[in-house]
């Protein structure tokens, strides 16, 4: 799973310029299951189980990620940009960026430390002061390489941290993508339906319509979930923890998860001595929001990683975490079936 | 020399500030082909560029071999690493950064960045005492590769802009070491009007503190610190700033030596050299503050290239203007 994660986290991808993210994904399952791209790009795959059942399941991931996009270019070439999805200023300055599909190297800077006051030291800056400079002198030359409306990726490596933690950009959500391609491949035990979600991160919208044609009985959602295990946090404010195993969480920022789910999940995970953890604070949010509330309502509940500073260039997670994940969903998509 | 290459293998080196070490060693190496006798003197790199003679002026250049980072102060129960500063770094862009510590081995490390739920939308700026570095490894792990007082660098890959320009990490001042590199390489076999030493020195970021002793060493009748300076982007003064790609900023302060800035700028004019001018008004804040008041005082002068976000991991540079230092610097220096 680990060099399968390494390459999805390195295509570019954000919301609502996912192909590449697509056509990468169905070079995977083609032939392991039947499969179509919607009106929208959700790629809604059906994969006929070793068994059928009376209930139908849809698992589901998403394949965007948070980024920006080119919405003016100045007359001394710098690229003004907005952000897609919502990241932290903080995260965005002092970084390299690839922009548009020839990947057009650019940086965002700031004015030297050296020359800010000393209350522009202690604040943020805000993003619409930030831009991007790709080394151009004019809003001409700059043309010759950037278009209005290209995609701004973060330029960052994938690299292995510590024992078994990887830090790449785009963990959220392509660490659920690799989970459902490794479902797909293993071939599940009942029919299930596979979706890999667009525009997650500007308000689940892709997983609202394809929600809508599968139109479920059950939903699994597969996220990276924010953690915040970190240094000075106290453990009440961590929302779940990094090797604690997969994250089922009872009540976020969008969703009030299935009950009979949520015991199921935490069943399952006792039973097959998975290691599970439940959130500690209301936070976040994910496609759940839109599926619980499809049609005349989805059975749904989200098992999701937990990853260190999602949404930055640098999300952390733990690959045990990773594993833990794909084996509750695995247990717990059987367990649906026979409910 | 493959100029773009030396600066990308130098700026992705690794040389905090006290612990310059690795970059030293590449920079020594880069110098020995120049200066055979080259050699490392309590942590500077110094060598002797052709013959000298008595009859000849001493001329230093000098370039800082270091950079900033951070120093690791203690390592939590948890396993994150508490950290001080080397040097002035902007506390605003560090959440998320990719790091290097410099252990018994290189390791590599994200600094924390409290998650957006736990801030309510507040842009405060964490202070030092409140960063982390997060490693992925607990306490026990980590104590047997990291000890206190290890260096640690941002970890960043140079990448080239448009323009012949580039970006990366510490640029500030390995830019101005391949400079200093390139005017020898342009110098070969040439007669040369002064006696040239060859510094790159330690710890500017902290103070000029290895140009102070290296001044004493070399005793020089004339330096040239090579450095960086402003380049003017948005949001910066246009009155302070040079400009990208419009040449070496020569330096006229009250502290350095008109006679050399006018006879660099001379030169400049004579061989047709793009150059623009830096006007300070006391202290340089480079390692000419410290040339020209060593032993019994030394003419000094700055030659900056202009640098974009300096002391960022995406500072920027226009090759352009490291080939024009070059230049300049090779031409005073055969005395045209």
């Amino acid at each position: 799973m680990k060099e399968l994660l390494k390459e999805l986290c390195l295509i570019n991808g954000i919301s609502g310029d996912e192909s590449a993210v697509r056509e990468n994904i169905i070079s995977k399952i083609n032939g392991y299951c039947d499969y179509r791209v919607d009106n929208l790009g959700n790629l809604i795959c059906f994969c006929k189980g070793k068994k059928s059942s009376d209930k139908k399941l849809m698992i589901c991931a998403h394949m965007d990620e948070v980024g920006f996009i080119v919405t003016y270019i100045k007359n001394d070439g710098t690229l003004c940009f907005g952000e897609v999805g919502g990241i932290d200023p903080s995260v965005i300055i002092g970084r390299q960026v690839t922009i548009g599909r020839n990947k057009i190297s650019g940086i965002i800077g700031s004015k030297a430390v050296h020359n800010l006051s000393k209350d522009e030291r202690k604040a943020s800056p805000k993003t619409d002061s930030l831009y991007i400079d790709i080394g151009a002198d004019s809003r001409e030359e700059a043309e010759k390489y950037v278009k209005l409306g290209d995609s701004v990726c973060f330029d960052s490596e994938y690299t292995e941290l510590g024992e078994n933690c990887i830090k790449s950009k785009a963990v959220d959500d392509r660490a659920g993508c690799t989970m459902m391609i490794e479902l797909i491949r293993e071939k599940p035990e009942y029919d299930t339906y596979f979706v890999f979600n667009v525009q997650e991160e500007i308000g689940l919208r892709g997983s609202r319509v394809s929600a809508f044609s599968v139109a479920p009985d059950f939903a699994i959602v597969l996220e990276a979930t924010t953690a915040a295990d970190i240094d000075g946090i106290s453990d009440e404010k961590k929302v779940c923890s990094l090797g604690k195993g997969a994250v089922v969480g009872f009540m976020d920022r969008s969703t009030v998860y299935d009950k009979g789910l949520y015991n199921l999940a935490f069943d399952t995970a006792e039973k097959y001595d998975i290691p599970c953890q439940t959130k500690t604070m209301i936070a976040g949010g994910n496609d759940s929001g839109a599926i619980h509330l499809s049609r005349g309502g989805v059975h749904t509940i989200a098992v999701s990683v937990p990853c260190r500073y999602l949404h930055s260039p640098s999300c952390v997670i733990n690959l045990d975490d990773l594993e833990s994940s794909f084996n509750l969903v695995k247990a717990l998509a059987k367990r649906v079936h026979e409910l | 020399m493959d100029l773009k290459k030396t600066v990308f293998e130098l700026s992705e080196a690794y040389g905090a500030s006290g612990n310059e070490f690795p970059a030293a060693e590449l920079a020594l190496d880069m110098l020995k082909k120049y200066c055979p006798d080259a050699e490392m003197v309590n942590g500077n790199v110094i060598g002797k560029f052709g013959v000298h003679s008595e009859s000849k002026l001493n001329l230093v250049l000098d370039a800082h071999i270091d950079q900033i980072g951070f120093v690791v102060t203690y390592i939590t129960d948890e396993g994150f690493i508490k950290i001080g500063n080397l040097g002035g770094i902007d506390r605003r862009l560090l959440p998320a950064q990719q790091v290097v510590i410099h252990g018994k081995q290189d390791i590599k490390g994200v600094i924390c960045s409290i998650p957006p739920h736990l801030t309510k939308g507040d842009s405060k700026v964490l202070d030092f005492d409140e960063i982390a570095i997060d490693t992925g490894m607990k306490k026990s792990e980590l104590e047997k590769i990291v000890s206190l007082g290890d260096s640690i660098t941002f970890d960043v890959k140079c990448r080239s802009l448009l323009n012949d320009r580039i970006t990366g990490g510490a640029l500030d001042d390995r830019c101005g070491v391949a400079s200093v590199l390139y005017a020898l390489e342009l110098l070969n076999n040439c007669k040369t009007k002064y006696n040239v030493t060859v510094i790159f020195s330690t710890q500017e970021e902290l103070g000029e503190r290895g140009a102070k002793i290296g001044a004493f060493e070399i005793n020089p009748d004339i330096a040239i610190a090579v450095d960086v300076s402003f380049a003017y982007a948005q949001g910066e003064n246009e009155q302070k700033c040079g400009h990208l790609g419009k040449g070496a900023m020569i330096g006229i302060s009250p502290s350095l030596s008109r006679e050399i800035s006018d006879i660099l700028i001379n030169t400049a004019k004579s061989a047709d050299i793009p150059y623009q001018l830096e006007i300070m008004n006391g202290l340089t804040s480079t390692n000419a503050d410290q040339y020209s008041i060593s032993r019994d005082g030394a003419k000094a002068c700055t030659l900056s290239i202009p640098l974009r976000n300096m002391h960022t991991p995406v500072e920027v540079i226009s090759l352009a203007d490291v080939n024009y230092t070059a230049e300049l610097l090779a031409s005073y220096i055969k005395g045209d």
